[in-house]
């Protein structure tokens, strides 16, 4: 296919001086492109061969035909974007608060160790204990409501933003910090001229973080005790028995995820196009 | 003399290999129950401890999950039995699962609603529009309390319902609720235990409202898959035989279920003291039924054992054994593992009024009474 469309690409090498030709270059960016599609094609057609040949009951692995189905039927009746609509809702709370909070904590703890000293032990016990122990117990506190779900989405991204704030403010070079100071900079000045800038490539890794594990809060808490959102159609359709729909409910999960994921993603190219362009000139 | 010792050693070999490859000869066997350990699960802990599953060769494995996993499980035939509530049979039948209900293990429909005794609430009609609390859209307690609303000629949207989890007692004792659907055989005696203790609000006593009362609806009991069914109906047969001799045991003697339960459920109370007096209950019970009491004279004794109880121990020391007896009460009948098609019907009939069944099944490829022993002993 590929000489298919370059035909004229010669196999001997280029005068000295001169590049390979273009063409090739583009071709393997669109295949880099494609690759994911390729993937989900891949998984698709196992998922086909699987049940085609019935591998498993139909109840325990449904064919993809009838994952569609339950879709367009949930996608029609309104009931998936209504449920998609409340656990994004949560997501988006528990991000805001939790972001929110890590970034202030983690701010405060990189520049007063002391405070490391103080709160370290409370904060590395409650992340290493696994969310499902204590969700339960945010339902008792925080009622069935969507406060819970938010709360413990928030506890859920809370850490990893707190550690890359953190790292991200301590790796600002000291260097720069005393070009600031014989700059006579305000400490709001450095806060803003340099350890924002110079943080943030590491902020932003942890809110793709973040933004990721945000699905698994807010649908450990839907699944502890909930009336709507995607946790509680994975659960109702369990106990309803109707596993397309449970595939239907986890694959929006992921695609939540993973739009999060990209929109982190998006924000990150956007804000660092400073570093791209430095990085550009300096080659 | 050294001959006598070379056999005396030979024997003692050969006994140890033959006990050895006796426990060898038993085949793993998975038994799907719900919830955690727990004393309600002591008929299944009771079959096991006193060899009936043994007998068969079987060396049962437990494992705890949820109703949907117990189903799925026996339905694809990665275990020959489980436990489960009588809807979730309805409703996987209906999307096609091969499973059938062959013992009928609660006699009475264990759901119920919990309310401050002080509230005025003595018909399912004062609920309206007060909080109740609910594990959750699914499952069980949905399903009774809504037949107890539809008896009562109520809507769901005439109380206020919140999914609370399986997190009655806390939620309750905080006044975040004002009743809760619950399992009648546990949560009231844990709330009531709380309210005694002074950490449940102002609430005294709790009185409960059940389903049973109202509407008869079919309850948890045991499943197994279609085909083992068609397969090896001997093997069903014998399997649900060893499980009714367990049920049995307990119902006649909850002392000594109590104690074997305890190598089943880590957390049971159980001091020196309780051990000893409980050992001591069994014994006397079992001279007690060696007389040939019948199920009357066997229930009174059960409530002598309470009241003997309670004079020598605290209420904390006592729940779990309250919860045995609670239990025992809603399994014992005259022909214990028989369902009543009635209760099957009703609970078809609730599952097509709430939405979750588009159509009636065939309630006869659901369950079935024919691997019921014929007796009560």
């Amino acid at each position: 296919m590929l000489q298919d469309t370059h035909p004229t690409i010669s196999t001997h090498p280029p005068p000295k001086g001169l590049a390979w030709p273009r063409p090739a270059g583009l071709s393997r960016r669109w295949l880099r492109r494609l690759s994911p599609l390729a993937t989900l094609l891949v998984i698709l057609a196992g998922w086909h061969v699987i049940t085609a040949r019935e591998l498993y009951p139909a109840f325990i692995i449904p064919p993809p035909a009838a994952v569609a189905q339950a879709f367009a039927a949930a996608v029609s009746d309104g009931s998936l974007l209504a449920h998609t609509r409340v656990t994004l809702g949560e997501m988006l709370g528990g991000l805001f608060i939790g972001v929110s909070a890590g970034l202030l904590v983690g701010y405060a703890i990189a520049r007063l160790p002391l405070l490391e000293d103080l709160l370290a032990p409370i904060i590395v016990a409650f992340q290493s204990t696994p969310i499902v122990a204590y969700a339960p117990l945010l339902i008792i506190w925080f009622g069935s409501g969507h406060t819970a779900k938010i709360v413990t989405c928030a506890v859920i991204v809370f850490f990893p933003t707190l550690m890359n704030t953190i790292v991200g403010v301590r790796t600002v070079p000291a260097a720069l910090r005393e070009l600031m100071r014989s700059l006579q900079a305000t400490p709001l000045q450095v806060f803003v001229k340099l350890e924002v800038p110079a943080a943030l490539p590491v902020l932003l890794t942890g809110l793709k973080t973040s933004a990721t594990l945000s699905v698994i809060g807010a649908v450990v808490g839907e699944f502890v005790s909930a009336g709507d959102g995607l946790g509680y159609l994975v659960t109702s359709s369990r106990y309803e028995y109707n596993t397309p729909m449970v595939y239907v409910a986890v694959l929006t999960m992921t695609a939540l995820a993973l739009a999060l994921y990209s929109l982190v993603s998006l924000l990150e190219w956007r804000l660092l196009a400073w570093q791209r362009h430095s990085h550009a000139r300096q080659s | 003399m050294l001959r006598i010792v070379r056999c005396l050693a030979g024997f003692a070999l050969l006994l140890l290999t033959s006990v050895s490859l006796a426990q060898d000869a038993l085949t793993p066997y998975r038994f799907l129950l719900t919830f955690i350990p727990n004393i309600q699960f002591a008929p299944l802990y009771a079959a096991i401890a006193d060899g009936h599953y043994a007998a068969l060769g079987l060396d049962v494995q437990i494992e705890y999950l949820n109703e949907p996993d117990v189903i799925d499980l026996v339905a694809a035939e990665q275990a020959d039995f489980g436990m489960v509530s009588g809807e979730q049979v309805i409703l996987a039948a209906a999307r096609g699962r091969p499973v059938v209900y062959v013992y009928e293990w609660f006699q009475q429909y264990p759901v119920g609603v919990v309310f401050d005794a002080a509230a005025d609430i003595t018909t399912p009609a004062d609920l309206a529009g007060q909080r109740v609390g609910i594990p959750g859209r699914f499952g069980a307690s949905y399903s009774g309390f809504t037949a107890l609303l539809l008896a009562a000629g109520m809507a769901e949207d005439a109380v206020q319902l919140e999914e609370i989890g399986f997190n009655a007692p806390e939620v309750f004792c905080l006044g975040a609720v004002d009743a809760a659907v619950v399992y009648i055989n546990n949560e009231p005696l844990q709330i009531r235990h709380l309210a005694q203790a002074g950490q449940c609000g102002d609430v005294q006593d709790v009185r409960v409202l059940t389903v049973a009362s109202d509407t008869p609806l079919v309850s948890n009991g045991l499943v197994t898959h279609q085909a083992l069914i068609e397969r090896d109906p001997d093997f069903v047969g014998a399997a649900i035989a060893a499980y009714d001799a367990g049920l049995k045991s307990v119902i006649h003697n909850p002392a000594r279920a109590y104690l074997l339960s305890a190598a089943f459920v880590d957390t049971l109370p159980l001091t020196d003291a309780l051990q000893a007096v409980l050992t001591e209950q069994a014994t006397a019970q079992e001279a007690f039924l060696a007389t040939g009491p019948d199920r009357e004279a066997i229930a009174a004794s059960r409530a002598d054992l309470l009241a003997a109880l309670r004079a020598q121990f605290t209420p904390a020391e006592l729940i779990q054994m309250e919860v045995l007896l609670a239990s025992i009460d809603l399994w014992d009948a005259d022909r214990p593992g028989f369902s009543d098609g009635n209760g099957w019907e009703n609970m078809q009939n609730t599952l097509l009024a709430m939405g979750l069944l588009a159509e009636k099944v065939n309630l006869d490829r659901v369950y079935s009474n024919a691997f019921v022993p014929a007796t009560a002993d």
